[in-house]
């Protein structure tokens, strides 16, 4: 019984191990494109971030650097997220496409609550007492 | 310093930290008491330990309900707006609120068991203590040079180490003299919700629960020959089950309700973590009923370890996520906020605990205890994640050495017919389960375990050619973001075979059941059920791929019917026995109201042409809807218009108006375009849903349209607008926190929900000049084009050149060449032609703006392209025309109400098998004689 239980779990993580994405940077992501992957990173903020959904709600267009530095522009399947601007780090899913890197899913970390309400603490009383 | 602070509570201050240190001092007493055995100290330091806590939690509800912004967890949490009904809400809304709730409850929970005394209170209650006693030193606060023990609740804000030095820190009148201070910095509004103010408490209480089977595990384990312990664990057991289930589902009731992102579950780290310790105490408590009448148990070790296991995951899922591990895998250090260390040695210490109970007393304990010992100081050299494997593969040793050596063991003696057996199985199948989430949960945690092999693993993968191994030694594994590849591949069929399992148990007896019987019983449910699929395939479409999902649903619905047609059976008027069969119907409808609105959820705003203007363009094959003001759409079997926005305190509103759709009747002589060509009716009919069902009866194509037929013709559509029905007002929260987050409005129905969000919306006015022009779009435009602008539409009729004896009155000289292009404005009111020019005058382009100042357009011809008689146009729009918009989308969740009642069935189920048990268990200590109303 118990070694049958083994088999199974040890079968189950092989199954799903298929289903696993990769974690890498768009130089990596470039070498298997239309394959999925998860690229991290920072939003690029000299470049505009666009979105006009008069032309197309569900496309906005970005420009990203993963951690070594590599910037690549983003195209992102979905309206804009309200924060991107503002996003201390993002995570993309999706594959890259004809050296675009194509998102269908993507997470934001934001500015925690904490660290800006440390930050407005000491600027402005700072300004005040000085 | 000496400074004397104005208008501060610091002697409350230091009234809540003595209470805490009271706490944490009184929790170490209770647990040497208990663990010598001395239970009247026990008690008396668990009730001072209880009272003080208590009382920690009473003063930072005064503290909130003062306001007193000098405290920086009520300055972080709290501000003057805040409504007070969100108290509680904001109490919980930080960590330290958080543990305040869970120490809360485990004080509850202990001095329930405190009431009545068993030969089990000394080693529960030394356990129940131990946990505590960790659970307050996280808001000790206190610094033993730069290592924080605990976060303080009571930290004033001068005092916050972040802010040490800063100027107005010395000022004694700092609360008054700065507004800051004046106003907190209130809760993020997302968690101001009411189902923020009862999910986190009945979580918190289902995750505490899981604490009082884990204590009755370990005094079993300190106690062998005796299996009483069996009995008020089950109750426990069974309690846990029904609350964190529930607390489970209203978080994802308040995910759908005010969340965006379309659904109750997402299979979210947080949401698994949560999930995990149900399923281990659902497998947990369901052993506990095999064992608890047995004289010879069964899978004896099986049924402790998964009761601590559920406790240890608890745990686990605290630890994950509130450390920040999952959020970025290049986190490369546990130690990253101030508590995460603690939350370690919490957590590894009850994984020890757990282990070595399991092992005799004796020199295996001892040993084990002296290797921890060796690795903790290792640890300390900063060979970090080198111990912790080493540590894990010892708790592996020691849980195969218990199994093996140290635990009874019987086995093949059961008929594979029997409620015993195939509930072990279930058990089993339940672990797989659990395994597997956390398994993807967890590989962000996993990549740090193959970090130091990386080198080991990518030589092994290139010897042996293997990909996986090269993968492996990237460590940088990522859970995919298809869920049906990343769960559901896994554990629908697991869950199919739990949910037969649930159906076909129920009527099986303990011990040994004769299975001819049984099938005859079952029969009428499963031809029930196959009924109800039959309905669901031809109500619903499915895909054949989703051949695992419908086994799914017709599983869950014979768990239903077979326990329901228990009840009707056995259950009349014996209150007492239907909880079980009761909580299973419930669980059945969960999975099936899950399974089914999740996978038939219908997003009806595909698919949809936002307006005019993107006609030329292809079709917008996404979920997403563009909808101007006062522009009324169809969207499935509705119309949807965006009456207006407004403003509500923190939201802003948009008002979306759901319409009927009426047939639209067609009468002879009306000409429509569909799909570039032009036709004309031939006789009165409805129309149907798809233009080409009508086409050969009803039309007739005209190859080419006289004039009256070009005028007229308009798109075919196949309804119009009909009775206004509701109205649902989606919104977008001004959240300067966290950033703008939109909340949906969902129309509920008894069979299904009509769910809509705003995906855009603008919340500020938009960027103009000075005279109100907003930035200028650039279109690229053919003779024949049309597009709206605002109200207007805007149609390019012609081209033609600007003759000599015209270019004076324009302004013109007589060497410029010029290009007039004939435009037609037309809104509602007004129809106009305009000619804007485009003129070159000695081979450079004049730039000419035209301005329509009755439309509110003005527009510039940038090039011209006399091959493709194409121009460039730019047209800006003015602030008093512009039309507001949004981005929607709209979803139909069938029957999602099933699985809410499915939630109530199954807590109310599990109250009852929970209240008989404790009715019967004080009425007799005898065990009954098992058997088929047993249960």
């Amino acid at each position: 019984m118990s070694l049958l239980l083994v088999a199974i779990l040890v079968g189950t993580f092989i199954a799903t191990f298929t289903s696993t994405s990769r974690s890498v940077g768009f130089a990596q992501a470039a070498n298997i494109p239309g394959e999925e992957c998860k690229v991290s990173g920072t939003l690029v903020r000299e470049q505009p971030v666009i979105y006009d959904p008069i032309v197309d709600p569900t496309k906005t267009v970005f420009h990203m650097e993963d951690k070594s530095g590599a910037k690549c522009k983003v195209i992102l399947e979905k309206a804009k997220p309200t924060g991107l601007e503002n996003s201390e780090s993002i995570d993309l899913y999706g594959a890259m496409v004809d050296g675009e890197f194509h998102a269908t899913e993507m997470l934001m970390k934001c500015p925690s609550k904490y660290n800006e309400s440390n930050h407005v603490l000491s600027l402005e009383t700072d300004e005040s007492t000085s | 310093m000496g400074i004397d602070y104005l208008q501060e509570w610091t002697l409350l201050a230091w009234a809540g930290r003595f209470l805490v240190a009271l706490a944490f001092a009184s929790a170490v007493a209770a647990v040497i008491s208990f663990s010598q055995g001395w239970n009247e100290w026990g008690k008396r330091a668990f009730q001072l330990h209880a009272v003080s806590t208590f009382a920690v939690i009473a003063l930072v509800f005064v503290l909130f309900g003062f306001h007193r912004y000098e405290f920086q967890y009520i300055w972080k949490h709290l501000n003057n707006a805040m409504p007070m009904r969100f108290i509680l809400s904001a109490f919980w809304g930080g960590q330290e609120g958080g543990f305040l709730l869970w120490m809360f409850w485990h004080n509850v929970l202990g001095l329930i068991l405190l009431r009545k005394k068993t030969k089990w209170t000394a080693v529960t209650m030394a356990t129940l203590s131990g946990i505590q006693v960790f659970l307050t030193s996280m808001i000790l606060g206190i610094y033993f040079g730069d290592f924080q023990l605990g976060l303080d609740p009571f930290l004033l804000l001068r005092d916050a180490p972040q802010y040490a030095g800063l100027p107005w820190t010395l000022r004694a009148d700092y609360l008054t003299a700065f507004p800051l201070f004046q106003d907190g910095q209130g809760l993020n509004p997302l968690l101001q919700n009411y189902w923020m103010t009862i999910h986190p408490p009945t979580l918190f209480l289902g995750f505490a629960a899981t604490s009082v089977p884990f204590a009755y595990a370990i005094a079993g384990l300190t106690n062998r020959t005796d299996n009483s312990w069996m009995r008020p664990a089950l109750r426990w057991s069974f309690f846990t089950i029904g609350i964190l289930g529930t607390g489970i589902l209203m978080g994802g009731a308040w995910a759908y309700e005010a969340l965006s992102f379309g659904g109750f579950w997402a299979w979210d780290p947080v949401e698994n973590s949560s999930l995990v310790p149900w399923i281990m105490s659902v497998a947990g408590g369901h052993l506990l009923l095999i064992n608890r009448n047995r004289k010879k148990p069964l899978a004896l070790f099986t049924t402790y370890y998964f009761l601590i296991l559920s406790f240890l995951l608890v745990l686990y899922s605290t630890f994950l996520t509130k450390s920040g591990i999952l959020g970025d895998t290049s986190v490369h250090s546990f130690v990253d906020s101030g508590i995460l260390p603690q939350l370690l040695v919490y957590l590894l210490t009850f994984v020890t605990l757990g282990h070595i109970m399991l092992l005799r007393p004796g020199k295996w304990r001892r040993w084990t205890l002296f290797a921890i010992f060796t690795l903790a100081l290792a640890c300390f050299k900063g060979y970090a994640i080198e111990t912790l494997t080493l540590f894990l593969l010892l708790m592996a040793t020691i849980g195969i050495k218990a199994y093996r050596t140290d635990i009874e063991r019987t086995e093949g003696e059961d008929s594979v017919w029997s409620r015993d057996f195939w509930m072990f199985v279930g058990a089993l199948l339940l672990l797989v389960s659990a395994a597997h989430i956390t398994w993807q949960t967890s590989l962000p945690v996993f990549n740090h375990f193959l970090e130091p092999w990386s080198g080991t693993l990518a030589s092994l993968g290139e010897s042996w050619n293997s990909d996986l191994l090269r993968d492996l030694s990237e460590h940088n594994l990522a859970p995919g973001t298809d869920f049906d590849q990343t769960y559901h591949l896994v554990q629908v069929p697991l869950a199919v075979l739990i949910m037969l399992g649930i159906g076909f148990a129920q009527w099986l007896k303990y011990k040994h059941t004769n299975i001819g019987n049984v099938l005859k019983k079952i029969f009428l449910p499963i031809l029930v059920s196959m009924l109800l699929t039959g309905i669901l395939l031809w109500q619903f479409s499915f895909e054949w791929w989703e051949v695992p999902r419908v086994a799914l649903l017709f599983a869950a619905l014979f768990a239903v019917a077979s326990n329901a047609d228990y009840i009707i059976q056995l259950g009349k008027g014996k209150w007492r026995q239907i909880g079980s069969p009761l909580a299973h119907v419930g669980f059945g409808l969960v999975i099936f109201g899950a399974v089914l609105s999740t996978s038939q959820k219908n997003i009806i705003s595909k698919n949809q042409i936002g307006d005019i203007s993107t006609l030329n363009e292809e079709l917008n094959n996404r979920e997403d809807l563009l909808i101007m003001e006062g522009d009324t759409l169809n969207i499935g079997e509705y119309f949807v218009s965006y009456r207006d926005r407004y403003t509500e305190g923190i939201h802003v509103k948009f008002r979306m108006d759901y319409f009927d759709k009426e047939p639209r009747v067609y009468e002879p002589g009306e000409v429509v375009f569909f799909d570039g060509m032009v036709f004309e009716a031939l006789e009165d009919h409805e129309a149907s849903e798809q233009f080409t069902d009508d086409m050969e009866d009803h039309w007739m194509f005209i190859p080419f349209p006289n004039e009256r037929q070009a005028k007229t013709a308009r798109i075919w559509e196949s309804g119009v607008p009909g009775e206004k029905q509701f109205t649902l007002e989606p919104r977008i929260q001004l959240n300067e926190q966290m950033g703008n987050a939109p909340e949906p409005d969902t129309r509920h129905w008894l069979h299904r929900d009509l769910y809509t969000h705003i995906k855009w919306g603008r919340v500020t006015p938009p960027e103009t000049d000075e005279e109100g022009w907003m930035g200028g779009r650039s279109h690229t435009l053919q003779v024949g084009d049309s597009m709206l602008i605002g109200h207007t539409l805007l149609t390019i009729d012609s081209l033609r050149a600007i003759d000599d004896s015209e270019k004076p009155n324009r302004g013109l000289l007589t060497k410029d060449l010029a290009i007039a292009a004939c435009v037609q404005l037309k809104n509602k009111d007004m129809r106009s032609q305009h000619e804007p020019l485009y003129i070159v005058r000695d081979s450079l382009v004049v730039p000419d703006m035209f301005e329509a100042d009755d439309y509110g357009i003005k527009m510039r011809i940038e090039t011209f392209n006399p091959q493709q008689e194409t121009l460039e146009m730019t047209i800006w729009e003015h602030i008093s025309v512009r039309r507001d918009f949004v981005v929607m989308q709209a979803v139909l969740f069938p029957l999602i109400n099933v699985l809410w009642l499915g939630c109530i069935i199954m807590a109310i189920g599990s109250g009852m098998a929970v209240f008989a048990r404790w009715k019967r268990d004080n009425k007799s200590t005898a065990p009954k004689s098992s058997g088929l109303s047993d249960e």
